[in-house]
């Protein structure tokens, strides 16, 4: 296998390991200063930065759930991500279906068309976008924060799903097709189903995306009830609240699912994001 | 129906909806933003071209030239820094220098799951007054009043950012990265080191040539992502103080939604599109030359 290094190599594992334990250190220090930071008190905090906790300090919990409304922001993130990340996988699926398979020569224009976007960073169409929104009266509602994390999701979406769904043989289709199966049923009953590998990353990855996603709801959106936790966060951190244990509190609370979540999806995750930069 | 025209309506089924979202939310904004950004529309009254007199007003505002110098800085960062130590950890990982390669590979790219609000909120405690770093500093230098002042200095206020942005995203090349050397056959890995090729032969010779097409996406990745770097220091500093760790995507909401400038701010965002095509142009360039050379 490519696995052993073979002559010359203490030096070169030494710095090896120098380099991994230093940069997981960085990574991982500050996440487990952050975790027992949050059962201190703020004085304590403020006078002794790295001491480890006296007492079961929980009252930053009760407080910081109260105070960042997090029963309200959890719910609506919960809400964004899971219907922003259904439908752009669905829409995207779909697309990728017809990209692939159906063999039309406008096809590859459209695909191109798709993977522009790539390139298009979501700053660039604030502005209009806001102008937009606030004209067809969807600013500052739950749709006009969705329709976005679609629009903005489906380019690397498409790309995946037509990518996987090219590599599906066509012999099913066909006799399904002879046997006149309609074209959506077709992509209901054989597409999807072999696309399934596909698609869970693909959902994995826009989930992430969508539930971290910041600086459009924070454009789109200005009503408290309908924001979702990292901008709720912000306001929360830089509001009136110069209270470290109950930042820190707010901080594990937000982040906590996420390590969960990806302790559960690490793999799918890691494939995603390599996804986006395999050479076709 | 024929079966051609049926083809067709469900092709459209098919293919319509994702192209009309992504058409409508994101195409036709962009050309919007173009035909605003030739006027000075504050958001009332008629649209009154004024030509490129938002271009030269841009270039003409230090806050807009510092801000561009940031996020030169962080596309610096991010090609010269994240890209090379990307490659580092994860060649490490691929030749099994170390042992536990899992456990390290799943430390390193836990950030990328986590929130740039968080991890702005909390690097900016760890950098703040009462923060790590000041700690550490008072015990290094033994005196109980230091304080970390870096942020109130202009030149260099953006590079404890610089510093958050290279270790959060470090972890998503070094993914990439492994998941494309992994796809190389070890029989040829083999076949050199048989031959005699030594390990920085291997290296130069047969591992480099097989990711320069990874290394041109995650370049071209690396400067579109550099123009994200919006969400950590919009929770970071807000671009503050003094607009020091301003970059132009913040430059840009601030004058567009605090003041209403909607033609202004729309030249703005029309000048991150032209850069950000511009710079992934000239790496095109250069790429093309050198796989010209590969092969030649």
């Amino acid at each position: 296998m490519a696995g052993e290094v073979r002559r010359g190599s203490t030096g070169w594992k030494v710095a090896a390991y120098l380099i991994m334990v230093f940069f997981a250190f960085l990574t991982v220090a500050p996440l487990m200063w952050l975790a027992y930071s949050s059962f201190k008190p703020h004085a304590e905090i403020v006078r002794n930065v790295f001491s480890l906790p006296t007492s079961f300090y929980y009252k930053n919990y009760t407080e910081a759930w109260r105070l960042a409304h997090f029963s309200l922001l959890i719910p609506n993130s919960v809400f964004y991500s899971t219907v922003a990340t259904a439908a752009t996988v669905l829409l995207a699926l779909m697309a990728g279906y017809g990209l692939a398979k159906f063999g039309f020569r406008i096809s590859a224009a459209v695909y191109v068309f798709f993977t522009m976007g790539l390139l298009v960073t979501v700053h660039s169409v604030l502005v209009p976008l806001f102008l937009m929104e606030t004209r067809l009266a969807i600013a500052n509602t739950r749709i006009g924060v969705l329709l976005p994390y679609v629009a903005f999701g489906l380019p690397f979406m498409v790309y995946m799903a037509t990518s996987y769904i090219k590599g599906i043989p066509d012999s099913l289709q066909e006799a399904a097709r002879i046997d006149g199966a309609s074209y959506l049923s077709i992509f209901r009953a054989i597409i999807v189903p072999m696309a399934t590998p596909v698609a869970a990353t693909m959902l994995i990855y826009s989930f992430l995306c969508n539930w971290n996603e910041f600086i459009l709801l924070l454009t789109l959106t200005s009503r408290e009830s309908i924001r979702s936790l990292p901008v709720g966060l912000l306001s929360f951190a830089s509001g009136r609240t110069q209270n470290y244990g109950l930042q820190f509190a707010a901080l594990v609370i937000a982040t906590a699912p996420m390590i969960v979540f990806y302790v559960l999806f690490h793999n799918q995750l890691a494939k995603g994001f390599a996804a986006g930069a395999l050479k076709e | 129906m024929t079966e051609k025209n049926l083809k067709r309506v469900s092709y459209a089924v098919l293919t319509g909806p994702a192209l009309l979202i992504y058409a409508f939310i994101i195409v036709f904004p962009i050309l919007y933003s173009l035909y605003l950004g030739f006027s000075d529309w504050n958001g009332y009254g008629p649209i009154v071209p004024t030509g490129f007199q938002n271009y030269l007003k841009m270039f003409q505002d230090p806050v807009f030239l510092h801000g561009l110098r940031n996020n030169m800085l962080v596309v610096a960062v991010s090609v010269f820094g994240q890209i090379p130590l990307g490659f580092v950890l994860a060649y490490i990982l691929y030749r099994k220098l170390v042992k536990g390669a899992k456990f390290f590979e799943t430390m390193i790219f836990l950030p990328i799951t986590i929130s740039s609000v968080v991890v702005a909120i909390l690097w900016s405690n760890i950098f703040g007054p009462a923060g790590a770093v000041t700690a550490i500093l008072r015990l290094i230098r033994h005196d109980p009043r230091m304080v970390f002042t870096v942020f109130e200095n202009r030149t260099w206020a953006i590079f404890p950012i610089l510093f958050v942005i290279l270790l959060i995203y470090t972890g998503l090349y070094m993914v990439i990265f492994l998941a494309n050397l992994q796809k190389i056959s070890p029989s040829v890995i083999e076949a050199a080191v048989i031959d005699g090729a030594s390990e920085g032969q291997v290296l130069g010779r047969v591992i480099l040539p097989a990711m320069l097409g990874v290394l041109f996406t995650t370049i071209v990745f690396a400067i579109s992502g550099s123009l994200k770097s919006f969400d950590l220091i919009y929770a970071m500093t807000g671009g503050g103080p003094a607009h020091y760790t301003e970059v132009i995507a913040i430059y840009m909401y601030v004058k567009t939604f605090s003041g209403s400038h909607f033609g202004f701010g729309s030249a703005v965002s029309v000048f991150i599109v032209v850069l950000s095509l511009g710079m992934i142009g000239v790496v095109q360039a250069v790429f093309g030359r050198l796989e010209a050379r590969y092969e030649g």
